[in-house]
């Protein structure tokens, strides 16, 4: 049984299809990673995935319940979380209310444990992320580098079990993207299931097992980095045609 | 702990202190009148505030739960004559079912689309109340209602409406205001300042608005009701536009988004309004015998004082927006908490200073003694 199993999904704009027949399978415990150029379909992907598009046709299915078309709110409390790439805070709120809001949620709500206040499970939250220092600043005011993981902290406080995470790496400096590996490392070893969407290759292929690539809409490989390094396709896709 | 910025607990406690003693010290009637409508229409304000500036859902239609409520408690009263006591909780259910039906249709919608979406429904609510006017009193509305406090003495029965009024306020406000603080008050502003987060973070984002539109009705509603009782008569202007803008024009002037601003706003509005402007504002004698009267001898009927009035209050309003757009009572929230940071740094830079100080002192010391001690010997 897969984690989330997506069959023949499409999704067309008037005349462009976005996402063309694309069928993908996620396990219990993988890091995946779906790479493609600019305009492959990524994006879109995820949209369909949480719920913010609704497909034309094709089915989602995730621990083996038909989410296709649900509300998002509806698929986050199933368990399945979504990091945004350009980032979404509460840019008003103060940054632990970031983490508050997902912690109201009914499945947020159940993570907090007992006898313990929202607050103080946020506040460590915050700490986990290293954003305890600008708890009760406007979230407007966090550098980009701060937004991106207060982005994944606020997925992570829904508790999932899938996280679908929409180029993490953009515009980090090097050494916050060491850290976010690290800390997607962590994540992944606290058992949350990873499918990550990136441009950077590089930090991508350090941590998947497995990579997705697609091309205007469509599946065109599927395998180990090594393999999908290899493979010819891919390499025309990203470098163009041999002449 | 509060997230959101809140006012002293210990102002808004000396506060209704105050108000409590303000009688006692000797308010005449007029002023005991005043100050009844003002913590009326508060609490309506608080109720819209709730709603649009804690949720972000532009309501320009408020005046229906003002309608709604007084209607319903009204009504309840001529067919079956129930106490006030009963028919004022029935009311406020009126309002709560309503704001939820209502609500249905405005999630549909946003913005300034929404804002026009809620001007339409006190009109239907009035034109219907106009076409079964056989059982809703049509134009005259339902008269003679019981009042809260019978009593002959009229001062007496003043006080008393303001005491109710007044407490009633502080807790319908406190309520709100506890609201607004949880969990779900949270809720509400993370969906006024990025409603696809929300989503993304799990939340029910139709339920949450129903929710807000809902509590806004109830104490909409609870304001209309009181007020019905307070004038004894529900009539069709309690649907009127003008009630609608009410809340804003208070909210906007004590501080949108408080909860506790469109208090401050609806004191400053009505003793502004009914008060001074009575007294202050008065077209000067001269002018009114030699200029004005002679291209308009109806200058000095009572209504075009008022016209005045309102002009100087219209232009005192759009200054005071203005200005201090965060509104009146964040204005002095915001001061309270500039002089307390202030004096936090001038603590800190006292201690800077000091330390500063010292270490000169220390350095003077050790070059002092240093040029006291003879210069070593050159080797060699």
């Amino acid at each position: 049984m897969h984690l989330l199993e997506v069959e023949n999904l499409t999704k067309r704009f008037g005349g462009l299809s976005a996402i063309k027949d694309v069928s993908l399978h996620v396990d219990e415990g993988e890091i995946v990673g779906i790479i493609g150029p600019n305009g492959a379909g990524k994006t879109t992907l995820f949209n369909l995935l949480t719920g913010f598009l609704k497909p034309d046709s094709g089915a989602i299915k995730f621990k083996n319940e038909n989410i296709t078309g649900l509300e998002p709110y509806k698929i986050v409390n199933k368990g399945m979380a979504r990091t945004f790439q350009l980032v979404k805070p509460f840019r008003h709120l103060p940054t632990i209310a970031n983490i508050l809001v997902p912690l109201a949620s009914p499945r947020g709500n159940k993570k907090i444990e007992w006898l313990k206040t929202r607050e103080r499970k946020a506040m460590e939250m915050l700490e986990d992320v290293g954003l305890s220092e600008m708890m009760l600043e406007p979230a407007e005011n966090l550098s980009h580098g701060d937004l991106k993981r207060l982005e994944i902290a606020r997925a992570l406080a829904t508790d999932p079990d899938l996280l679908l995470l929409d180029e993490p790496f953009g515009g980090l400096s090097p050494i916050e993207t060491d850290y976010l590996t690290k800390s997607i490392l962590r994540m992944h070893l606290d058992g949350h299931t990873l499918v990550i969407v990136e441009h950077k290759l590089h930090a991508l292929m350090k941590l998947v097992k497995r990579v997705i690539v697609l091309h205007y809409g469509e599946k065109i490989a599927e395998g180990e980095p090594e393999e999908i390094g290899k493979n010819k396709r891919v390499i025309e896709v990203y470098l163009g045609k041999a002449m | 702990m509060h997230v959101l910025d809140i006012p002293p607990r210990l102002l808004a406690f000396l506060l209704l202190l105050l108000f409590l003693e303000l009688p006692l010290m000797g308010l005449d009637i007029y002023t005991l009148g005043i100050f009844v409508t003002a913590n009326v229409f508060a609490i309506f304000a608080v109720s819209w505030d709730l709603l649009v500036g804690r949720t972000g859902l532009i309501s320009l239609g408020h005046a229906l739960f003002f309608g709604v409520g007084a209607y319903a408690s009204a009504l309840l009263f001529k067919y079956f004559s129930l106490p006030l006591w009963f028919t004022i909780p029935m009311a406020l259910l009126a309002g709560f079912s309503v704001a939820l039906l209502v609500g249905f249709p405005c999630l549909k919608v946003k913005g300034p689309y929404l804002a026009l979406v809620t001007m339409a429904f006190p009109i239907i609510l009035s034109a219907v109340i106009y076409y079964f006017a056989p059982v809703t009193g049509g134009e005259q509305g339902v008269i003679n209602l019981p009042t809260f406090f019978p009593f002959p003495n009229y001062y007496l029965r003043k006080l008393a409406e303001y005491y109710f009024t007044l407490i009633l306020l502080a807790a319908s406000s406190m309520v709100v205001y506890k609201i607004a603080n949880s969990k779900t008050g949270i809720v509400f502003v993370s969906i006024l300042d990025n409603e696809l987060a929300s989503k993304a973070s799990g939340i029910n984002v139709t339920k949450y608005k129903l929710l807000a539109f809902a509590i806004s009705g109830l104490f909409g509603s609870l304001a209309g009701a009181v007020y019905a009782h307070l004038l004894t008569i529900a009539n069709p202007p309690t649907l009127l536009l003008t009630i609608s803008f009410l809340p804003v024009i208070l909210t906007i002037l004590g501080g949108l988004g408080t909860i506790y601003g469109p208090i401050v706003g609806a004191y400053i509005y009505y003793i502004l309004n009914s008060y001074v402007f009575k007294n202050v504002i008065r077209i000067p004698p001269l002018w009114q015998i030699h200029i004005v009267t002679s291209f308009l001898p109806e200058i000095n009927s009572p209504i075009y004082t008022d016209y005045l009035m309102l002009l100087v209050f219209t232009a005192v309003v759009v200054l005071l927006a203005i200005k201090w757009p965060r509104g009146t009572a964040r204005l002095v929230v915001d001061k309270l908490k500039d002089l307390e940071e202030a004096r936090e740094i001038e603590k800190r830079a006292r201690k800077r200073r000091l330390n500063i100080r010292r270490s000169v002192d220390k350095l003077q010391a050790v070059f002092k003694g240093s040029k006291k001690k003879p210069e070593p010997a050159p080797k060699g």
